[in-house]
């Protein structure tokens, strides 16, 4: 089980770091889901618990954080479509476009919803 | 460690793995092994290009490709063999096809055929310009679907035992452990190839050290016609990398520094597809004559095939084109590419007769290793592939046959002498270098035993290779573990090749006249009321002892050979 | 070491310099470097400048080598962290005064650079590497038609040398050692799409498992590396769309 083979990139393409990347935030996500699993469950125990999570995490503080979760999901969700394409055997011949385009989706996407995220959090 | 099988067969090239095949199918009962000193799909005939001769067609016909083949050799074939041979062919192209080798087709989705050298009618089958890959390739997938073929990858053959004129087996080097293994068999095929890295400028591949060759001829084996070497016309220089007959099949040139088409001039009628000895001789004289192009690697002559157009070469030489763009920096679409004469067959080989059977019982040859003989003083092109299949069948069914009516004996040798003898050569205190003693004997080669030879040259050859093989006693090994001690094997290969060289500068010696790829300044001219004949060479200590056989003729008087 | 005929003549000024060989070696129990100093010339390989330190500096350096024409695949390692053909790489190519040569990775060290291969071969034949065809007959075989478009369909996989390039920089291969790999898979979908072929069902059996073809999640690093350029990660991903026609077919067949 060579898990530190996806840190070895030196003389690998970009394919090979996108692989990574997904598997690295893969594992960001899953324990991202856990950990807001729990944080949303505490309401059983009680409203005030509850709120007082909510003002915490939702802060300015916090924006930085949410801003780099959202490009983790927004990589994986976007790679995740490019390799579905291509998995089903279309495309193949046209992957290197596709691949600098993915990257470039999100580029766009995380901008725009750090943006808005943003305006939430902080106002205009 | 002793392993026994019905059969062993030494060397997994095509000539080895359709041996192989072909006993599988005569019985599933027989356990069947082969053993090379590499994995089968890194063998020497992965290198061939060209294509494999076979009568397919209509127009076409046996009398006629067994007509070339023999003029081809000078009349040094026999006839027998080369009749049998030509009508054992067509039927190893098809069964190819149904294992799956991708040969090239025509329109209509029939196997195609090119023109080849010395070659009557266009009868070369072909798979684009890879064809003995493809041919590796096939025959290596269809056996491993024989579940009693067992196979001995990366081990090191190092003697043959013979005892009371029967063959029992072999020991070998299993090059993983370093461990000395005792093959046991009943009959043993060998099929390891010839003896071109002999010469320092050739096409083969490193391992081609002719080991088989020198393990018979130690073991009392006879080798025959080993002073007739192939050169090829084009070799990439300066690697030496083959640039296929089929770049002239296709319709390439050969032209001279003035930028003539030389041949004219030697072969009127055939031009760049006379047979390979015909071609070399003729870029020779060109070269010595001073009609070569200059280079930092050496005279050359150019091999154009920019009026082909691009589409052909990718279609046709695919594999051409990319070796000459990365091992020379040339285009050929754009410019011709530089070529010099290689050295690239062995026409020697164990004397075996067609059914590949050697004067010891039980042991057969085929492929390169054996000379039958079907090529005689010189080879078509394309007939090698052809060979090796053919002959690799006979070999197999003979081999199957024979074990299969004879009961098993062990053989009294003990490993622990092999063994002894093995650890010998590490305990000399030498200070010679195997490397630079494989230098000296390549650089002797490629000046004496080359195109043109000569009374004095061959002399001083012989004094050369017998100085060498004093100086291989005082060898000394860096290497001293057991596992994949390369160097242990490159000193034990350098032996071989040392043995062999001596054969084959000694027969050209003897051979006082000129013959196919064997030419003589001082005996220029064909000398059939006294060397119409076969060379065979034993082992002595002091050195080989000569005597020769009459060649069978059957239908075809030998001809003067005009191209 | 290798000696040319005419290389004598051959003109030293601006065609070459000194590089650096920085080889990892293993003698069974550690491994460990050796720096060995080459005369590089214009045109020479790496393959050539493993032979001149063999016969050189150290006879014990190991290494697999064969037709030196980039056909046989015995000589692929790792130069300068990306695996390539040794005998096809040209040194002063590579620019660079150090030359870092290591073993593939993804297989065991025998020696110094000489690999196991005997697992990557077991998986080649798991896949049945062969043409399957009813009418199988040794003894008088038929011609097979083929057209040529439909040769070149599949020729281009028919390329491949089993140098083992792919399988060193699969990341699935390094996180599982039973995974197929990227030669073989290629080689399964070159007898799929093979017009002559008839053994597809018996073939799926190997691919399509979680060994086979849905270990790959299109790393693609195997198609930048393939020494012929055969892309095995096409290879594998039409034959993954083949695996889930021959899994949908075979479950309908069930119910």
């Amino acid at each position: 089980m060579d898990l530190l083979k996806w840190f070895e990139v030196r003389g690998k393409s970009l394919f090979y770091i996108s692989y990574s990347l997904h598997r690295i935030t893969g594992l960001i996500l899953v324990l991202y889901l856990v950990m807001h699993l729990s944080y949303l469950t505490s309401l059983r125990f009680g409203e005030e618990i509850y709120e007082s999570f909510i003002a915490t995490t939702v802060t300015p503080t916090f924006l930085i954080f949410d801003i780099l979760l959202v490009l983790v999901g927004v990589y994986h969700g976007v790679n995740g479509l490019r390799l579905i394409l291509h998995e089903f055997g279309l495309a193949y011949d046209v992957r290197r476009p596709i691949l600098y385009l993915s990257y470039f989706l999100v580029l766009v996407l995380w901008l725009y919803a750090s943006y808005k995220l943003y305006v939430f959090i902080v106002g205009v | 460690m002793r392993i026994r099988n019905d059969i062993l067969i030494v060397g997994a090239g095509i000539a080895g793995m359709r041996a192989a095949i072909a006993a599988a199918e005569v019985s599933r009962e027989l356990s069947i092994a082969i053993l090379a000193k590499t994995y089968p799909i890194r063998c020497h005939s992965v290198c061939a290009e060209g294509g494999t001769a076979a009568v397919m067609r209509e127009g076409d016909s046996f009398d006629l490709h067994a007509w070339d083949t023999i003029k081809g050799s000078d009349f040094l074939a026999d006839q027998d063999a080369v009749e049998f041979f030509v009508r054992e062919m067509p039927k190893e192209i098809l069964r190819l096809d149904n294992w799956g080798c991708p040969w090239s087709r025509t329109e209509d989705g029939k196997i195609a055929q090119r023109p080849f050298g010395g070659h009557s009618f266009n009868r070369t089958v072909f798979a684009a310009d890879r064809t003995g890959f493809h041919e590796v390739h096939t025959l290596y997938e269809r056996m491993i679907s024989y579940p009693n073929i067992v196979r001995f990858d990366e081990y090191f053959m190092t003697s043959l035992i013979i005892e009371n004129d029967e063959v029992k087996g072999i020991t070998a080097i299993d090059l993983r452990s370093g461990e000395i293994v005792l093959f046991e068999a009943k009959a043993v095929i060998m099929a390891t190839g010839g003896a071109g890295r002999l010469f320092g400028f050739t096409t083969y591949s490193h391992q081609v050290t002719g080991d088989g060759l020198a393990v018979a001829y130690r073991a009392g084996v006879p080798l025959k016609d080993m002073e007739f070497f192939q050169f090829h016309p084009t070799g990439l220089i300066p690697s030496g990398i083959l640039m296929t007959e089929a770049c002239r099949g296709e319709g390439g040139y050969l032209k001279n520094k003035d930028g003539q088409r030389f041949m004219e001039r030697y072969a009127p009628e055939k031009m760049e597809l006379a047979p390979r000895d015909v071609v070399s001789r003729s870029m020779w004289t060109e070269i010595i004559e001073g009609r070569g192009f200059d280079s930092p690697y050496g005279p050359y002559i150019a091999l154009d095939l920019t009026h082909l157009g691009e589409d052909r070469i990718n279609e046709r030489l695919p594999m051409i084109r990319d070796a000459a763009i990365k091992f020379a920096g040339v285009d050929p679409v754009e410019e011709p590419i530089p070529v010099r004469p290689v050295a690239h067959y062995t026409m020697g080989g164990i004397h075996a007769n067609m059914y590949c059977e050697t004067p010891i019982r039980g042991l057969y040859a085929a492929g390169e290793a054996a000379c039958v003989s079907v090529h005689g003083a010189n080879r078509l092109g394309s007939n090698s592939t052809a060979e090796c299949l053919v002959f690799g069948r006979v070999a197999g069914e003979r081999a199957a046959e024979y074990a299969m009516n004879k009961s098993y004996y062990p053989c009294t040798k003990a490993i622990e002498e092999e063994e002894k003898r093995i650890a010998s050569l590490f305990k000399e205190k030498g200070d010679e270098s195997a490397y630079q003693i494989k230098a000296k004997l390549n650089q002797t080669m490629d000046k004496n035993l080359w195109i043109f030879r000569d009374e004095n040259g061959l002399i001083e050859a012989v004094k050369k290779i017998k100085e060498l093989k004093e100086r291989f006693k005082n060898v000394s090994i860096t290497d001293k573990s057991k596992s994949f001690n390369t160097d242990l094997i490159f000193t034990i290969e350098v032996g071989y090749m040392l043995d062999l060289a001596e054969i084959v500068a000694i027969g050209a010696l003897n051979r006082r006249e000129s013959r196919g790829a064997h030419y003589r300044i001082d005996y220029p001219k064909r000398d059939d009321v006294n060397w119409l004949k076969h060379t065979l060479a034993y082992y002595t200590k002091d050195g080989p002892r000569f005597d020769y056989i009459p060649v069978t003729i059957t239908k075809w008087e030998p001809v003067e050979r005009r191209y | 070491m290798l000696k040319v005929v005419g290389m004598e003549n051959k003109d030293k000024s601006n065609m070459g310099r000194d590089v650096i060989f920085r080889i990892k070696r293993f003698d069974g129990e550690k491994s460990y470097w050796s720096d060995f100093v080459v005369p590089a010339q214009k045109g020479m390989t790496v393959l050539e400048g493993l032979y001149y330190i063999k016969g050189t500096y150290d006879g014990s350096l190991s290494f697999r080598a064969s037709c030196r024409m980039g056909i046989c695949g015995s000589c692929a390692m790792k130069i300068n962290d990306k695996p390539r053909l040794a005998c096809e790489t040209q040194i002063l190519q590579l620019n660079s005064s150090k030359i870092k040569i290591e073993p593939l990775d993804n297989f065991r060290v025998l020696k110094d650079l000489i690999t196991d291969f005997e697992g990557f071969f077991a998986k080649h034949e798991a896949v049945k590497p062969y043409l399957i065809r009813k009418d199988d007959n040794y003894a008088e075989p038929v011609e097979l038609i083929q057209k040529p478009e439909e040769l070149h369909a599949y020729y281009d996989f028919t390329l491949c040398i089993k140098c083992g390039a792919c399988f060193s920089v699969c990341p699935a291969a390094a996180t599982r050692d039973d995974y197929l790999g990227p030669a073989a898979m290629a080689a399964a979908y070159r007898f799929n799409i093979d017009t002559r072929d008839e053994g597809r069902d018996e073939r799926m059996f190997m691919v399509c498992s979680d060994v086979g073809v849905w270990r790959c999640h299109f790393a693609a690093e195997c198609s930048e590396v393939c020494p012929k350029n055969i892309e095995p990660a096409k290879a594998i991903q039409k034959l993954r769309f083949q695996a889930a026609v021959h899994m949908i077919k075979k479950a309908l067949k069930r119910w």
